[in-house]
């Protein structure tokens, strides 16, 4: 145990310095040191440090030099071949393990200092990756970790067989990969330990451990290298334990209330259901473009429309857009589809998700979310109107605004204008309509403010091309987003059946998207010098004429809802980025 | 029928209702317009044939569609709203069967309010006064008796109402439950609304008959497909295939058998990740486009990241990345995802499927083994209530086959079985050139066809599948292949030239591949390097080297096994379907002219 704390110690520590500080406090107490600096043994302290902090400080320098690690490399190759002349496979092919770390730690964890278990009950066998050790004389003590936790190989010479003892000085590494089997002891300091009677090399590791005082402020080889990230600091494995179990919660909660998993296409003739712009690729066989999905909407609703009245799918969406704490471009959503069912029902089921979510992952209803406030998840969440809001923060009551697009914006710019920065200015001024006008408002001035919790409702027609026409205010539909910390969550309406209007509604968009499309060609084919704003919208939108067919055979009234689960996995492990969620995040080619 | 019409507006959009008329208005203006011009471009029949022909079996699709259009416009301009929001149903179709199923012939619970909904797939009238539709939803299916004498309408109401009820219309219905005289369990409606107009004629049974018991036992045999025994899609409502793969929504809609076939395919699914999260795994989610694509011999699909200006693959596989996780610490891990391969596409491959692959730290391939054979002899016990299924391995025009999924599997060594059952003896050192010839002489000698490249791999892969997979239809394990057939998998402990490595076969076909995991970086570079060989001769699906991959082995991945199961193969095999495309709710289909 005590190497693990040496490890969450030393990720602390930023300066090059104190680690050689630190080798000096090793070797002053007789400990022999392994050749990863990184991994350098010490006297414990109590001290924890919030893992976080490494996040946030930066990278002073890269990781391990080259050099150093090829010698590393080389040091260990001849090891392995020294293992190999004296018959032991340093590549093993299988341990049995009676027990994890963890089930030892509760299983024994009243067993007094210095007490010892030697009868054949209590014989165990463990495995995992050696993280720390110390080696006496006679005696070494080794940090074993595995998939659940820590405990300590106790290892006296006379214990072991032949050699054994001078193997595990000479030849095993920190980062090796041992299977153990012994008994239990519990040393006079407290640490539990295995007392081991026999060892084995199951993998000899060639490379060091990451250098825990640059290496892990390495945030971008955090990322690409996400296994050492990971065996470095066990938390980041956390946070994929945390996501799995999101998961199975999200399938647990709907298929209790009877919905079905279903899978759709990933590669499909047209892109539909979001607007983004899509991945393209092409498929030798048929010769044809194929597009990556941008969303799974379109399909799922021609499951409803085959008679399945509950659906979902978790599935990974893709857009060709650029990255950042919040967006890469592959994402995990579910989108769910209720038949009979409208958009008030399905924001139950969007509290019901995530407050199950955060039950079974943290235990409790409220969230710290990065550093600042608190964010309550007790239901029942906030549910207001995009007008109400909107007029709540800039003042600016929309219902009130004539129909005419000039003297609103007019309106809005007095209300608010000495706020706005010129980009935010020019898109409100480039508003082709009421409903955007008060969409983009709503974007700038409200968004960020909606830290709790809070659904918001009846979006405007024009930026809803597949919601449902309010059942009472005309020009709105019946549409609401989840936002929680300034963020949207999820999306959903009650879904337009009507063929006639969906179709268009579609058409329109095809129109807009072309209109945008050619001035956009335009404007790079004269000055060259807006290319990069506009090549957004240079890709193709086309009609899913089959998807317009199937509702005019008929879908019946139905609320469909999508929530982005990378995102809600963020909020529910507190990551910063997006990034900290996926396991292997698309990142720019390395230098 | 629209409830909503009659609520009172909240006071913040008094204000807006003259904006909101003059909107209204000129939306339905629109509306009309557009259905006016659709009028132009679909309605070829003349006025005089506009009333609603009696029976609408007999109109034409085109003349169906146009009038329907027009009696929704008319709709719509009298002020109601063809497509409620909002239909509350107190149950669903099944809930309601199961509840009432017991209620004698001619019972009638009339102090009973319950609202159902669902589709309409079958009308017949024996009346003006009295209606017999067949409802159906999520699978399940009852009668609605709607007699005018228990309907809210009045008579000539009810008439009319009811003489607009389509096939296919979606229904919702207020009523009471019973049973009719001939014992069937129906709804007799107090109130019933079309919720969403079908537009289309729907696609008829070839041999339409009228009488009830016929419908019915028609039914029955629909109803009583399960998961293990064989299904016969000649008998299908909407036979054609093509419509079936392309318009699958009709396919569900029409083919009852179908839904099943999607509600199995969930279940293997779930089954499979209830008994690893049960084992202590945990899933887990990797890239799907990524700079290399590697984890296994295929033809990746190409795409392009326009910000970064970076050239990305389609995965061919999960399985390096997998494997990086179990080095990163996370001993047991799986993924179930769709996996992309550029190649063509027959009754088995299309370009995206579902890989169900798992890795096991400390574990090896006989362990694995063992594990599958559970999950399997499990799943179909579960699934089909017996360890035997029937199935059409050779297609539907031939006999189905027994397929015995009872544990222990049988097991067969690669090698050995090859050289006793062609009675060869394969030299030892596959890689050798004597090899290589001497497999080449074997294809030519038994007529085993084998385009070329000739590498060794290919012409041993080609023997197997005509020596060995041919023999194994119950589940058999293939144990043992040589080094140079399996990159990524541990050489043997104690067969030189061997990895340990099994596939499982079913039916002839691959269902499993699985391997004790090559963990030593430096043979897995060398490894890397044999297949670079193969890929100069010309095999363009053998492995290329991913560097991130070796350098990450070099971190230390423990003794692991790893498998990988084709989701799609096993949901074939339990669904009686000989073309994967039955499985596939979307499937990629040629373009059509």
């Amino acid at each position: 145990m005590e190497g693990l704390k040496v490890w969450r110690l030393s990720s602390s520590i930023a300066r090059p310095s104190n680690l050689r500080q630190l080798f000096g406090l090793g070797t002053s107490s007789g400990l022999v040191r392994c050749l990863d600096n990184g991994a350098a043994a010490a006297n414990a302290t109590n001290t924890r440090f919030p893992s976080r902090n490494r996040r946030a400080s930066t990278s002073t320098s890269t990781s391990t030099n080259t050099s150093d690690r090829e010698a590393v490399r080389a040091i260990r190759l001849k090891k392995v071949e020294q293992l190999r002349s004296k018959g032991t496979e340093p590549y093993g092919y299988k341990w049995d393990r009676s027990h994890s770390a963890k089930e030892l730690q509760e299983i024994y964890k009243d067993l007094n200092n210095g007490e010892e278990l030697d009868s054949e009950s209590h014989h165990v066998s463990i495995a995992g990756r050696i993280v720390a050790r110390r080696a006496f004389g006679k005696l070494a003590f080794l940090t074993l970790r595995d998939d659940s936790g820590t405990i300590q190989l106790y290892c006296e010479k006379e214990r072991l067989l032949n050699d054994q003892f001078e193997q595990l000085k000479t030849l095993v590494d920190i980062g090796d990969i041992l299977g153990a089997s012994g008994s239990i002891k519990r040393t006079e300091k407290g640490e539990l330990s295995v007392k081991v009677d026999s060892f084995s090399i199951l993998t000899k590791s060639l490379l060091p451990l990451p250098d825990k005082f640059h290496g892990l402020t390495d945030i971008d080889k955090r990322y690409r290298q996400r296994y050492v990230d990971m065996i470095a600091n066990p938390e980041v494995a956390d946070i994929f334990r945390k996501r799995a179990k999101i998961m199975r919660e999200i399938r647990k909660t709907v298929e209790s209330r009877g919905f079905v998993e279903v899978e759709t296409p990933v590669l499909q003739g047209a892109a539909g259901g979001a607007e983004a712009r899509p991945f393209v690729t092409y498929h030798n066989s048929l010769g044809r473009d194929l597009y990556l999905r941008i969303a799974t909407e379109l399909h799922l609703k021609r499951m409803l429309v085959g008679g399945f009245e509950k659906v979902y799918e978790i599935g990974r969406i893709f857009r060709n857009e650029g990255i950042s704490t919040r967006h890469n471009p592959e994402f995990t959503t579910i989108e769910m589809y209720e038949a009979y069912s409208d958009y008030q029902s399905m924001m139950d089921m969007a509290e019901e998700i995530v407050t199950q979510c955060a039950l079974e992952v943290n235990g409790k209803l409220t969230i710290d979310y990065q550093v600042g406030t608190e964010i309550q998840l007790q239901r029942p969440w906030r549910r207001e109107t995009m007008h109400n809001l909107v007029k709540e923060v800039t003042g600016v009551d929309f219902t009130e605004l004539e129909d005419d697009l000039k003297v609103a914006k007019d309106v809005v710019l007095k209300a608010v204008g000495l706020g706005l920065d010129s980009k935010d200015k020019s898109s409100i001024e480039a508003c082709p309509s009421l409903g955007h006008l008060l969409n983009e408002v709503f974007e700038i001035f409200v968004e960020p403010k909606l830290l709790q919790p809070t659904f918001v409702l009846d979006y405007p027609i024009e930026i809803s091309p597949l919601a449902k026409p309010h059942r009472r205010h005309a020009g709105l539909t019946e549409r609401f987003e989840l936002f929680i910390c300034g963020r949207e969550l999820a999306n959903a309406f009650s879904e337009l059946t009507d063929p006639l209007d969906q179709r268009a509604r579609l058409e329109q968009q095809v129109r807009q998207h072309n209109k945008k499309r050619a001035e956009a060609v335009s404007v790079t084919d004269g000055t060259g010098e807006q290319k990069n704003i506009d090549e957004d919208s240079m890709y193709e939108v086309t009609l899913d004429d089959d998807f317009l067919t199937a509702l005019e055979y008929g879908m019946p009234p139905a609320s469909g809802m999508g929530l982005g689960i990378d995102r809600l996995v963020m909020l529910l492990t507190d990551s910063a980025s997006i990034r900290d969620v996926i396991a292997f995040p698309v990142l720019k080619i390395s230098q | 029928m629209d409830s909503f019409v009659s609520e009172p507006r909240p006071a913040s959009y008094e204000t807006l209702s003259n904006n909101v008329l003059k909107r209204e208005r000129r939306a339905r203006e629109r509306q009309v317009r557009e259905e006016e011009k659709k009028k132009v471009t679909t309605n070829k029949i003349p006025e005089n044939q506009r009333q609603q022909v009696a029976n609408d079996d007999t109109m034409d699709p085109t003349q169906f569609l146009s009038n329907r259009i027009k009696s929704l416009a008319l709709l719509k301009e009298s002020g109601v709203n063809p497509y409620p929001h909002k239909f509350d149903i107190s149950m669903s179709i099944t809930e309601f069967i199961d509840k009432y199923r017991s209620l004698y012939v001619g019972e009638h619970v009339e102090n009973t309010e319950i609202s159902l909904a669902g589709r309409i797939l079958n009308k017949r009238s024996s009346s003006s006064k009295l209606y017999f539709y067949d409802l159906h939803g999520n699978g399940a299916k009852i009668q609605v008796m709607a007699d005018a004498r228990h309907s809210d309408m009045d008579e000539n109401e009810f008439c009319k109402y009811h003489s607009g009820v389509k096939r296919g219309d979606i229904v919702g219905i207020c009523g009471f439950p019973g049973k009719s005289q001939r014992g069937e369990l129906s709804i007799f409606p107090r109130s019933l609304v079309v919720l969403t107009p079908c537009l289309h004629m729907l696609p008829r049974h070839a041999i339409t008959s009228n009488s009830d018991e016929a419908q019915s036992k028609k039914k029955t045999r629909n109803h009583s497909w399960t998961p293990g025994i064989t299904r016969n899609p000649e008998t299908y409502i909407l036979r054609d295939q093509e419509t079936r793969y392309r318009q699958r929504y009709l396919d569900l809609m029409l083919n009852s058998e179908v839904q099943k076939i999607f509600r199995t395919r969930a279940k293997i699914i779930s089954y499979s990740r209830d008994f690893l999260d049960n084992l202590g795994f945990i899933e887990v989610e990797t890239p799907a486009m990524t700079m290399t694509a590697g984890g296994a011999a295929a033809r990746p699909f190409i795409t392009h990241h326009n910000e970064l200006d970076m050239k990305l693959y389609m995965r061919i596989s999960p399985e390096l990345y997998l494997k990086k996780l179990v080095v990163g610490g996370l001993d047991r891990v799986y993924e179930i995802g769709k996996v992309f391969r550029n190649e063509g596409m027959n009754l088995t491959h299309l370009p995206e499927f579902t890989m169900f692959e798992f890795y096991m730290a400390y574990a090896d391939y006989n362990d694995l083994m063992d594990i599958i054979e559970k999950l399997l002899s499990g799943m179909v016990k579960e699934l089909t209530g017996s360890h035997k299924i029937k199935y059409h391995g050779n297609g539907f025009d031939s006999e189905p086959v027994e397929i015995d999924f009872t544990p222990p599997f049988r097991r067969i060594d690669l090698i050995e079985e090859l050289e006793s059952r062609a009675n060869l003896s394969i030299p030892k050192d596959l890689s050798s050139e004597t090899a290589n010839k001497f497999l080449l002489e074997a294809c030519e000698k038994f007529d085993v066809k084998c385009p070329a490249p000739h590498t060794t791999t290919r012409l041993l892969d080609k023997l197997v599948g005509h020596f060995l997979e041919e023999t194994c239809i119950n589940p058999t394990f293939i144990i043992n292949h040589p080094e140079i057939m399996s990159p990524l998998a541990k050489w043997h402990r104690s067969k030189p030239g061997l990895t340990e490595r099994f596939e499982l076969f079913v039916n002839k076909r691959e269902l499993c591949n699985a391997y004790t995991e090559l963990n030593d970086p430096q043979v897995q570079r060398q490894r890397f390097a044999e297949q670079l060989k193969d890929r100069q001769l010309g095999d363009d699906e053998a492995m290329v080297l991913d560097e991130s991959f070796c350098s990450c082995l070099e971190y230390g991945l423990p003794p692991t096994a790893g498998l990988g199961m084709g989701i799609d193969r096993l949901a074939m095999l339990l669904t009686d379907s000989p073309n994967v495309k039955e499985v596939i709710l979307f499937p990629a289909m040629k373009p059509q002219d």
